[in-house]
């Protein structure tokens, strides 16, 4: 009835995937009859059917779905389906196209599902930008330390000096005043100039590149 | 994320004895025989139509309600039956012979009784109580049909929920048949196709959830 309404990739692997003959031959009538002394309450008997229909639900959701996590919830899916409906079942009547039936409804149901969140969800990656202008994203880029090291090397000797004491080294305009023995405002001078000079060679350092 | 072992362990750890549901067409025959102390209950409090002697000579009239009726039972049989997961699909249709009887009465009557329409056309106050009977026919019936069908919420809720809703739908439209005098032609169609359309729509947009509630409520699981 909904058949042409889900992708068909999925359905074709679902549809084939009725229980082989051996389940029916074999396993099928061991499973009718512990499930009917299942109904009946019969734990031991429960737990064998369980257990025993477990590697055929498996093997089922193994094939519709790629993530071995997505295949372990279907199966469990399947059990608590089976565990919530198993009254439902006529012990008159097979087995194994009982189980096939009702494993294929529970996968298609997660399968769709999972189309649906697809088509709604995108996943974040870390590239993705807060904003779109580049401006909103300069905490990202790294400050050029070795082009201010270059600039600096480059400077002449009493800016170099000047630089070095004052900003690299965080002395005071005194201590470095007592240590160059020059005077404080011909430190001041000499640190206008460095950074106006630092500051065009950096700027043609960054539109050469 | 719970292990697979250890969910078997917990299901069957709460594995009490369960009582095995009876045949589907049986447990139509409960649905049905419910549906008709229902109807029973509204001719005792209503009475049936003050016409209904006259009515049931015209073969057209006879022949909807037992299209109605037919609809009804067999719409009831497929939804039990579908309920079922290793039952196949095509059960779907079996309604589906008594349905185009049903809508082909009325459709024809439509047609022959064009202009015998009323002048007067139907008065408000019957036209509330036809919809006090539709409340009281459809309301317990879906409650009914959601209660013993909700285990299909996991298998196929979508088409229990159609087919159940037509089985609704049909008691429905019998009963008012059945209660109410409004023969004007456009008036049956509304009630009788109308009603249908929208129970049967409102069990396929609603039936889903519905059941999925009923089934979480009425069920239960393994904590």
């Amino acid at each position: 009835m909904s058949a042409g309404r889900h992708s068909p990739t999925p359905l074709t692997i679902v549809s084939a995937a009725t229980p082989d003959d051996s389940h029916q031959a074999g396993d099928g009538a061991d499973w009718s009859k512990l499930m009917a002394r299942s109904q009946d309450g019969d734990r031991v008997a429960y737990r064998a059917l369980l257990e025993g229909v477990t590697p055929y639900i498996q093997s089922l959701a193994a094939r519709c779905f790629k993530q071995p996590t997505d295949a372990e919830d279907a199966v469990q899916d399947v059990l608590l389906t089976i565990h919530m409906v198993r009254h439902a079942y006529d012990p008159s009547r097979p087995f194994g196209p009982w189980l096939a039936a009702i494993a294929n409804r529970r996968i298609i149901d997660r399968l769709r599902r999972d189309t649906r969140r697809k088509a709604r969800e995108v996943e974040l990656s870390i590239d993705h930008e807060t904003f779109a202008d580049a401006s909103t994203n300069l905490h990202t880029e790294k400050p050029d330390e070795v082009a201010l090291a270059q600039a600096i090397e480059r400077l002449p000797p009493d800016q170099r000096q000047t630089i070095r004491m004052l900003k690299l080294n965080e002395m005071s305009l005194k201590e470095a005043a007592a240590a160059s023995g020059r005077s404080m405002p011909a430190l001041k001078v000499a640190t206008h100039r460095a950074i106006k000079s630092l500051r065009r060679m950096l700027k043609q350092h960054s539109d050469s590149t | 994320m719970t292990r697979t072992p250890d969910l078997i362990d917990a299901l069957v750890e709460t594995a009490t004895p369960v009582r095995r549901l009876r045949v589907p067409i049986v447990r139509a025959g409960h649905w049905l025989a419910f549906a008709a102390i229902v109807l029973g209950l509204i001719a005792i409090a209503h009475g049936v139509r003050p016409d209904f002697s006259d009515r049931v000579q015209q073969p057209l009239f006879v022949l909807g309600m037992l299209g109605a009726l037919a609809t009804s039972i067999l719409a009831a049989v497929a939804s039990f039956r579908l309920s079922l997961p290793d039952s196949s699909r095509l059960w779907a249709v079996l309604p589906l012979p008594a349905l185009a009887l049903w809508v082909a009465t009325i459709g024809y009557g439509c047609l022959t009784d064009w202009v015998s329409l009323d002048s007067d056309g139907v008065h408000m106050g019957e036209a509330i109580r036809c919809f006090a009977t539709l409340l009281m026919t459809s309301i317990p019936l879906s409650i009914a049909m959601l209660v013993m069908l909700r285990y299909a919420a996991l298998l196929r809720p979508l088409e229990v929920s159609i087919v159940g809703g037509l089985a609704v739908a049909a008691v429905t439209a019998f009963a008012l048949s059945l209660f109410h005098g409004l023969d004007a032609t456009v008036m049956i169609l509304v009630w009788n196709l109308g009603t249908a359309a929208l129970i049967a729509t409102l069990g396929s947009l609603f039936g889903r959830s519905m059941l999925t509630w009923m089934a979480s409520h009425f069920t239960t699981l393994p904590r």
